[in-house]
């Protein structure tokens, strides 16, 4: 089951969404849509935190690269947090890990 | 008539002949306890999931670690992707066939479906200083596989993908 949970933090402007699930071509779907409807028009901060995410492939990557670029364009930044090691060792493996923002 | 196209990750082994040598052995080698595998899959992204727990199932009682399961998982699931959303453009109403064979020492997965407009040495390179959304299927499952081998049937379009993950090293 592939849940997706977002907080809002209208002062800071900062939403956060909390990952649960398999990220494939299947899920990614799900988790662009999710957070292309809360995309504000400049300057928020997005934050994946991926703590229950124990597997990412390159459609989930190819996902993330898209948001990135959609939320760069709106002026915003995207912050991906709390990467347990398998799904980081595919950033790396696709040197990805730096263009995103990741800790 | 087959055409193939391999990739063979030679690091471990120092030579491709000796890798090569080394997996043939293996899999002509199978003990009688190995696990053997067939599913007649759909053609639908959904599926995706239920092969990733058949894999577990497959391996469960080998205790090959976090990072070599994941290793197998994605190689599979980023072919099984491949088929879905390139050769099959998401027509569910395909189907296609995944064997996996597996000892304590080698993990052996193939994928069998139809594609008569494949040709492996057509798969582009990803640069990887260009950021681009998609791409890195193939690039990943040569990069985290030992052993992947394209064969194409030419008159049928059946195409084979056989990938395979040594488990443990020879001592």
């Amino acid at each position: 089951m592939f849940k997706i949970e977002c907080k809002v933090d209208a002062e800071k402007k900062i939403k956060i969404f909390y990952v649960d699930g398999e990220l494939d071509i299947q899920s990614a779907k799900t988790l662009k849509s999710e957070v292309m409807d809360l995309i504000e028009s400049t300057g928020w901060t997005y934050e994946l935190n991926m703590d229950q995410v124990a597997y990412l492939d390159s459609s989930g990557l190819g996902m993330l690269v898209y948001l990135k670029k959609e939320i760069t364009r709106h002026n915003g930044k995207l912050r991906i947090v709390k990467l347990n090691e398998p799904v980081l060792n595919v950033f790396k493996l696709t040197k990805l890990d730096d263009f995103f923002e990741i800790s | 008539m087959f055409t193939y196209f391999q990739t063979i990750k030679v690091e471990n082994y120092g030579s491709k002949r000796r890798l090569h040598d080394r997996i043939k052995q293996l899999i002509e080698e199978l003990p009688a306890d190995a696990t053997y595998m067939k599913m007649h899959v759909q053609g639908n992204s959904e599926t995706l999931a239920l092969i990733r727990r058949v894999i577990v199932a497959c391996v469960q009682h080998l205790d090959l670690g976090a990072a070599l399961l994941n290793d197998i998982k994605l190689a599979t699931t980023e072919a099984c992707t491949n088929v879905i959303k390139h050769a099959y453009k998401f027509n569910d109403a395909m189907s296609f066939d995944l064997e996996i064979v597996t000892s304590d020492e080698v993990f052996v997965v193939e994928v069998f479906y139809h594609d008569p407009d494949f040709v492996p040495a057509n798969i582009p390179v990803p640069n990887l200083n260009e950021i681009k959304e998609g791409g890195l299927g193939v690039f990943i499952i040569r990069n985290i596989m030992d052993h992947v081998d394209y064969s194409t049937e030419e008159d049928s379009g059946r195409v084979r993908l056989q990938m395979v993950k040594i488990l443990k090293l020879r001592d």
